[in-house]
This record gives structure tokens, C-alpha cells and sequence, in this order.
């Protein structure tokens, strides 16, 4: 799952609160058990840092994309997902692969087929739902 | 003076059902059983994934889904050239052994037994709406613990079902190419298990029950016997190994026994509620039922546990109402049988799955006999979907009603000359439409896209 | 999202044990005189009546229980003794007040109901339609037990030729929803459970109880770490994820995968097939293709 770029520099920020605390912990600390555990709580965070990282580069990977692919509503029609072709469909303007998207299997989604621009549809049944930041972006329905 | 019976609903069946009858002088005198449920699966099916007939045809019966499941997949493998394997066919064949078990079981008890014997006082569901009951207060008891008894058992004729067809009723397991998963060690021992508490139970309850109420209810040998025409389309035969084991497509009438063509088959709409073009049409005159007429060279059969166990020689009694629950209660021991030999023959862990792709253009039928009897599912492939879909069951063949030639239906044939005891209480009625196990869910759809064909030819 | 850590979710144990818990509390409470049994009614309609046959497949609590020591079946066309004008009578007469109404199958509403006649009565027939009017405002609850009942399922499959429809569409009042097919009997008997001891149990925005029907079958499949890392079947009988044949594990909100079927031996993709979505609206139509082998499998 994509998080979005703020989330993932709130949870950054967050991380580094915690880490400050930790950091204290091991100055003022005597006891080498407190501070082994404050330096073993520093060493996931750092892991989880990196992740954090990766997530943010996949995220603005995502938002160079639509300025580099321009489909037409024929060509599209041909990304059916079945087989060999990925799977597309196009909603507000931007095309999605929706090829590995759980909710797609056999490239239908209650009744849809992909390959169309479900703007209509996804407006009926998910307005102010979260899913289109989660969508892998292929570029821009013209 | 006639006097006119309706019973509506006729409870302890499949579906939805009304029996009217004329009584004169204590006799019937004529008689009309009407299926009063329509859905239309055959118009369903127009326009699916061929593969998904399998599942979706399922969901004509709940108490005979595998049988759907069974006709679908023989039909797919015929019109995409398949042939299962031995080991496929085995493990199929033991799903479909499951469902039979299941049926019989709660088809005896559930359905049959309180015509017959008072249930506990206490349950507002048993109250009886008649008093001939004949057994003594002791055989009376026994059967009626029996009848609580049977649901652990039935219950376990599914869970049978179930560990290789992954849930009943609607299983996923039967499949073209055999079934889905394989049949490890801890599955088969699973079922031989269950089956031989089934089994027991069958041998040592069930069917000394059946011959306990034949002995109280002897007339019943004697009425509601029909044309005595026979029908079979073979089960649990034609293994590569294995022979028959059970009965091969044969029919018997008064020419004696024959081999079964399906080119004999014919569906007629004269008194069902459909048009010409094959729409549904209540206001069509001298109409009374959703159900059709099938007919084997223009005549009207029988077919069921009765006609399989007369056909493959195991029971030869006779043809009536009690010789129908007898042949029932046989046969589920028959099938016990069966399906041990079936588990012997069994290689663990084969797996008969592959990748399969529909064909652009293709046709098939598949013919089995199942629970209630005879069942054909026939489809058509264009486009790479379903462009037609017939299905007969068994109660098209035994609830059909009459024909053009006026040619009752083979339960109205049963009705007609029945000697009833007391016209108030015509308990023989029910009783004998009972003995042939209808399934209104089953038989009642419609043709679609042009006129009603009259056989089916399958392109070799 | 919830994790799976060790063996099980322990919400999840709690979830499986709550149905046998109220069941049992309801046994209890009978035995005890403090629970009076209350009338059921249990109709089947334009369907295949699978959901009386899947009740009977109960165990713990099983059918004999639930007739003895919960509620008093007064009416059903696969089971009850008598036929006919005594039959429904015997609907009739013990419907006045206070009686739970469990539907199967959907309603035919096409020439005015006569698709599908469940009776005559005093010389008229009585349609399904005629007969979810006549007692469902009336009911104390009203459970639409299946997919054709919550929604119309299989009976209303396009082209829907018997005009289908789903028992809510019928009544003003509310429906508690159990889809599936066919629904399993836990599902039922633990929310009929719920009823007689606590009253209506918590529902979702759509009457689902949300003690069957809160999470995905995605979120709880053994086959998910294939899923997570792309390892998709080709074909049927494969042990790994059945998502590029077509699974709607993704989209179905139900407990198969914990609570499986028939005494909890297996449940559809433990027998290597995918999940055809039977538990979710818009059952069968919207859940097509049940089976595709054509699939692209690579982004």
C-alpha cells in the first residue's frame, strides 16, 4: 500500500520525537539494561526510517508519472487485463493499473470490466473514499 | 358428483407444488399436479463464462446442487473434448455419492416418515392434519427416533460432501477434469469414516424402517403406479477398470429392457405456461403449470431410484407408491457400496486440475442419473460464452404435465384410479406424489432465443 | 487493518466461540424458564431452498435443538407434517403477535406475485409476495436468510425473467440481512441466538451482523502472504493464492475462512478453488467471472 507523502513525513516526524526521548534515556541513564534497551529501540527506528524512505521515493515516483504518458480512450481499451495486456482503467482524467489490485481480480470489479474510464461509476459509489491515492498511476486519459 | 380436492402447498417436497384431483365414488377420477416456481435459468445462462454454469447452475436446487454441478460438468467436457481421467471420474463420482446419501436420507425421513408415523407432541411442526396412522405406540417410537436420529447422519453426508467439495449445499469441488483439490490420506480416511456409520445406519435403521411401514401401509404396493415405463441415463457406470457399478442408460416399458437414445428425448410446452417463442405466458389457455412434458418417443417415463434399481436388477418388487420408498432406501445402501469400492480405487494426492481455455464455438450435453433421476444439461459455446442452455430434470420427466395427445403426466398417471379411503382426509394423494421425490426448483425453466427444440444433437 | 500474530487473532477466537457461547446461554436460559420460546416462522420463496437445507447441516446447535430448546418452528414447506388448507392454517393462526420470520429466496413480483405461489388459502392463491406482505410488517424480526432474500441472488440474475427482488424492497420496516449461499447455518442460528437472549445484535450500514460479516475474507485468508508476495495459481488445485483465477476474497466480507463449512472441514478456497463472492451484494452478476484462466499476471 502507497502511503501518502504527508503521512509518511508525520510518522517521520514522529519517529524522531520518540528517538530524541531515547536518546535522553541513554545520557541519563546508569543502569546498561535501561540504555541497552534505549539503544535497541533506536536501531528500529532507524530500520523503520529506511522503509519510510523507500515509501516516500515510491511515492514521488508516482507523481512524475502523469506528465510522461498520454493514453487514448482507444488505446486503453485495449489494457482489458486478460490475456498479456495489464489491466487499466481511467477516472477523472488519469489512468490507473489496476492489474494487482485486490479488488480486480479477473480484471472485474462488481460487474466492471477494465479497459474503460469508470468516472461515472467510481463517483457513484466511492465519492470521498481514499482509494485513487493508492492506485499505481500509468498516465493521462486523452 | 365429483368432488374437487386442492392441496396447495404440498409440503415435504422440493418446492412449490398444488395436486388437484376429482374424487367419484371414492376413486380419482382425474387429476393435475402443478409447479407454481419460476426463476428461468436457461435465460440466466445466455451470455456467461461456459465455467461458470458449473457454480451457477448449482443454484437451481439446494437439495440436489451437486447434481447440477455434475450435468454442467459433463456437458462442458463434452463440447470442450475433455475426458477426465479414471482417478477424476472416481473422485467426482464420490462428491455426487455424498449428495445422493444426503437426499435419501432426509427424503425417507424428513420427507416420507410423518405421512406415516406421529411425531413427539410438543413441536408445532409435526402436528399431524390427519389420523391414519397404523404402526403400534413401540415401532411408532422407534421410527420417530430414527427420524431425529437420520439428522446427525444426513449432516454428515454433507460434511462427507464437503471435505472434498469444500461446502454444501452449492460444493466448489466438482470440476471439469474430475474435481479441484486432491484426495490426501487424512481425506480419505475422513470419509470411509463417515460412510461407515452411514452405511450402518442405513443397514440396521433405515431400511428396516421402510419394510416396517410397507407392512402397516400394504396397499400402498398397489397404488400410485403410473405407466410403469422406466428410465435411466446411467450412473456410476462405464469405468475404464472398473465396469459398471451401478446401472448403464437403459430404459423398460412394455418392449422389456432397452438401451437408452437420447435422440429420443422430446420436451413438450401444450399445457405449460410458456408461448410458442418460449416466453413465460400465464394467461395461455388450458395451461396449469410452469413444469414441461418430457417424453422418451412420445411417452411419458419414469425415473428415479426406483427405475435404476429395477434397470441395473437389484429390485424388481414391483411399481408403486411403496416400492418407490423401498427402491430409495436400497439404493442409499447401494451407493454406500459404491462408493467404497470407488475409495479403494483411489491414488492419494493425484492431481487432475489444468489450465483450460474456453473454445470460440462449441456444443455439448451431459446425461446423468442423479438423486431424483434423470438430468440433462445441454449448452452451446459462441463467442467463447454461452449462447444456449437446456436443462430436463427428473421431475420434468416425473411432474411433467399431460402432452398433447392428452397423455398425463407420469404422477398424474399415478393419481388417476386411486382408491381413497376417505375423501376428507385424502392422505394418498400426498403420499404418493411424495414417493417420487419431486424438486419443483429443478423443474421448472424456459428455452430461450427462438422456438422450442425438440432434441438436442450433439456434434461429434 | 488487524494483524495475525502466533496462531490466531484472539478477536477472532472470540468471534468463533461467541455464536456456540449465546447459544448455549439461550439453552441455559430455556431450561431455566426465563426465556419464553417465541414462534417461528421459516418461508421459503423464489429460490432453491439450500438455506433450510444448509440449517439442517448445523451441529452444536443442530436442528433438534433449535426446534426443542430455542424457538417453536410453526411453519416450513420442506419439513412441517401437515399440507394444504391445515398447513397454512397452522401459518395463519400463530402469526398474530410476536413471532420471528426468517425469508429464504427472493420475491417474484412479476404478474402481480402468481411466478410464485406458495399456497392457497380459503380458495386464493397466496403468492411469496403476497406472503411477505401479509406477515412482515407484522413480525417482531424479520431475517432475510441468503442471497436471494437479501438481495435478490440468484433468482434475479439478468435478464431476471421473474423480476426478482430482494425481501427489503418489499417491506417498509427494517430487514436484518444474512447473505451467502447459501447462508451457513451459524450465521443464522447465532444471530437467532443473539435475538431471543439480547434483542436485535449490531449491524452494519448495509443489516449485516456485524459478529459474521465485518471482515474481508482477504484480510483473513491462509493464502495472503502469497498474495502479498505475488505467487498467483495458474490453475485449480494449486495450494497458492486463486487471485488470478478470479478469487473475490478481496471484496467479500464474511468469516469463511475461520469458520469454515459442515462442521468446519473446509470452506471453498481451502479446496483450491477461488472465492466466487456468494456472501456479497450483487451475488452472482457482479462476482463474474466465477473462473478465468486468461488473466495477465504481470503488471
Amino acid at each position: 500500500m502507497i502511503e501518502s507523502g504527508k503521512s509518511i513525513c508525520q510518522r517521520m516526524k514522529q519517529i524522531s520525537e520518540e528517538a530524541e526521548k531515547d536518546i535522553k534515556t541513554i545520557f541519563m541513564q546508569s543502569c546498561i539494561y535501561t540504555r541497552s534497551s534505549a539503544l535497541y529501540e533506536l536501531g528500529a527506528k532507524i530500520v523503520e526510517l529506511e522503509e519510510l524512505c523507500e515509501g516516500l521515493i515510491e511515492y514521488e515516483d508516482r507523481q512524475v508519472q502523469p506528465t510522461q504518458l498520454s493514453i487514448t480512450a482507444e488505446e486503453l481499451s485495449k489494457y482489458s487485463g486478460k490475456n498479456g495486456m495489464p489491466a487499466y482503467v481511467a477516472v477523472n482524467g488519469i489512468v490507473y493499473n489496476v492489474t494487482n489490485n485486490a479488488a480486480w481480480a479477473a480484471a472485474t470489479h462488481f460487474g466492471l470490466t477494465a479497459g474503460k474510464d469508470l468516472t461515472g461509476e467510481f463517483a457513484s459509489c466511492h465519492a470521498g473514499q481514499s482509494i485513487l491515492e493508492k492506485l499505481m498511476i500509468v498516465g493521462k486519459l486523452i | 358428483m365429483a368432488k374437487r380436492i386442492v392441496i396447495n402447498p404440498v409440503t415435504r417436497i422440493s418446492g412449490f407444488m398444488e395436486i388437484e384431483a376429482f374424487i367419484e365414488n371414492n376413486r380419482i377420477i382425474e387429476a393435475k399436479t402443478e409447479g407454481l416456481l419460476f426463476r428461468g435459468f436457461e435465460k440466466m445462462l445466455i451470455g456467461r463464462n461456459p465455467f461458470d454454469a458449473v457454480y451457477f447452475t448449482e443454484r437451481i436446487c439446494g437439495i440436489c446442487s451437486t447434481a447440477h454441478a455434475m450435468a454442467s460438468t459433463i456437458a462442458l467436457e463434452a463440447a470442450m473434448k475433455i475426458t477426465p481421467t479414471e482417478q477424476g471420474r472416481y473422485l467426482r463420482d464420490l462428491i455426487h455419492g455424498c449428495e445422493f446419501l444426503q437426499n435419501h436420507i432426509r427424503h425417507f425421513y424428513q420427507y416420507t416418515t410423518p405421512d406415516f408415523i406421529r411425531l413427539p407432541e410438543g413441536y408445532s411442526l409435526y402436528v399431524p392434519d390427519h389420523n391414519d396412522f397404523r404402526l403400534p405406540k413401540e415401532k411408532n417410537t422407534l421410527i420417530a427416533d430414527h427420524y431425529f436420529e437420520s439428522l446427525d447422519l444426513s449432516r454428515q453426508a454433507h460434511e462427507m460432501l464437503a471435505v472434498l467439495g469444500g461446502k454444501a449445499p452449492h460444493n466448489h469441488g466438482v470440476f471439469i477434469g474430475g474435481i479441484t483439490a486432491q484426495a490426501s490420506a487424512d481425506k480419505i480416511i475422513k470419509i470411509k469414516s463417515i460412510l461407515s456409520t452411514i452405511k450402518k445406519f442405513i443397514n440396521e435403521k433405515m431400511i428396516p424402517d421402510a419394510f416396517t411401514i410397507g407392512g402397516y401401509y400394504q396397499e400402498y404396493y398397489h397404488i400410485g403406479g403410473g405407466y410403469g415405463n422406466l428410465l435411466s441415463y446411467g450412473c456410476f457406470n462405464n469405468y475404464a477398470q472398473l465396469g459398471t457399478l451401478y446401472v448403464d442408460p437403459l430404459t423398460y416399458a412394455d418392449s422389456g429392457i432397452q438401451a437408452f437414445r437420447p435422440s429420443g428425448i422430446a420436451e413438450e410446452i401444450e399445457y405449460s405456461w410458456y408461448s410458442e417463442d418460449s416466453e413465460p405466458d400465464m394467461d395461455k389457455p388450458k395451461a396449469y403449470s410452469w413444469v414441461k412434458a418430457a417424453r422418451y418417443n412420445g411417452m411419458p417415463f419414469e425415473t428415479g431410484p426406483l427405475a435404476r434399481q429395477w434397470l441395473s436388477g437389484e429390485y424388481r418388487n414391483g411399481i408403486s407408491t411403496m416400492d418407490r420408498t423401498i427402491a430409495r432406501v436400497l439404493e442409499a445402501r447401494k451407493i454406500t457400496e459404491i462408493m467404497s469400492i470407488l475409495l479403494e480405487n483411489i491414488i492419494p494426492d493425484v492431481s487432475v486440475q489444468k489450465k483450460y481455455s474456453i473454445p470460440e464455438t462449441a456444443e455439448g450435453e451431459g446425461l446423468i442419473d442423479t438423486t431424483r433421476g434423470a438430468l440433462g444439461h445441454w449448452i452451446r459455446i459462441n463467442n467463447s460464452v454461452i449462447s444456449f442452455y437446456q436443462i430436463i430434470t427428473p421431475s420434468v420427466w416425473n411432474l411433467s404435465t399431460r402432452s398433447s395427445i392428452d397423455l398425463k403426466g407420469t404422477a398424474e398417471k399415478a393419481l388417476i384410479g386411486t382408491f381413497i379411503q376417505d375423501p376428507d382426509n385424502p392422505v394418498e394423494l400426498g403420499r404418493i406424489i411424495r414417493s417420487f421425490d419431486p424438486c419443483i426448483s429443478c423443474a421448472t425453466h424456459v428455452f430461450s432465443q427462438g422456438k422450442h427444440i425438440k432434441t438436442i444433437k450433439v456434434v461429434p | 487493518m488487524m494483524e495475525i500474530n502466533g496462531n490466531t487473532c484472539p478477536e477472532y477466537n472470540l468471534r468463533l466461540s461467541a455464536a456456540n457461547s449465546l447459544i448455549d446461554k439461550v439453552k441455559t436460559e430455556i431450561e431455566r424458564n426465563t426465556l419464553v420460546k417465541k414462534n417461528l416462522v421459516w418461508l421459503e420463496l423464489t429460490g432453491c431452498s439450500g438455506n433450510i437445507i444448509s440449517l439442517l447441516n448445523g451441529a452444536n446447535p443442530d436442528f433438534k435443538y433449535l426446534i426443542t430448546c430455542m424457538t417453536d418452528l410453526i411453519y416450513n414447506n420442506s419439513l412441517m407434517a401437515p399440507e394444504g388448507e391445515a398447513a397454512l392454517d397452522a401459518l395463519f393462526n400463530n402469526t398474530e403477535n410476536g413471532f420471528i420470520l426468517a425469508v429464504e429466496g427472493a420475491v417474484s413480483i412479476k404478474n402481480n406475485g402468481l411466478y410464485n405461489i406458495i399456497g392457497r388459502w380459503r380458495g386464493e392463491p397466496i403468492t411469496a409476495l403476497n406472503a411477505v406482505q401479509l406477515l412482515g410488517e407484522k413480525a417482531a424480526h424479520v431475517i432475510a436468510v441468503g442471497a436471494c432474500a437479501t438481495h435478490g441472488g440468484v433468482s434475479a440474475a439478468r435478464p431476471n425473467p421473474a423480476e426478482c427482488v430482494g425481501v427489503q424492497s418489499i417491506l417498509k420496516r427494517k430487514v436484518i440481512k444474512l447473505p451467502g449461499c447459501p447462508c451457513h447455518p451459524d450465521w443464522f442460528l447465532g444471530t437467532l441466538a443473539h435475538i431471543l437472549l439480547y434483542g436485535e445484535p449490531e449491524l452494519d450500514d448495509r443489516d449485516r451482523p456485524l459478529l459474521f460479516y465485518s471482515t474481508l475474507i482477504h484480510d483473513r485468508c491462509p493464502r495472503r502472504s502469497y498474495f502479498d508476495k505475488g505467487i498467483f495459481a495458474t490453475k485449480l488445485g494449486e495450494k497458492t493464492c486463486m487471485f488470478k483465477l478470479g478469487c473475490r476474497g478481496p471484496v467479500t466480507r464474511v468469516d469463511c475462512p475461520v469458520r469454515q463449512w459442515n462442521d468446519y472441514v473446509n470452506w471453498p478456497i481451502k479446496d483450491d478453488t477461488p472465492c466466487i463472492g456468494c456472501a456479497m451484494f450483487g451475488f452472482p452478476d457482479k462476482m463474474e467471472p466465477f473462473i478465468s484462466y486468461n488473466t495477465t499476471r504481470k503488471r
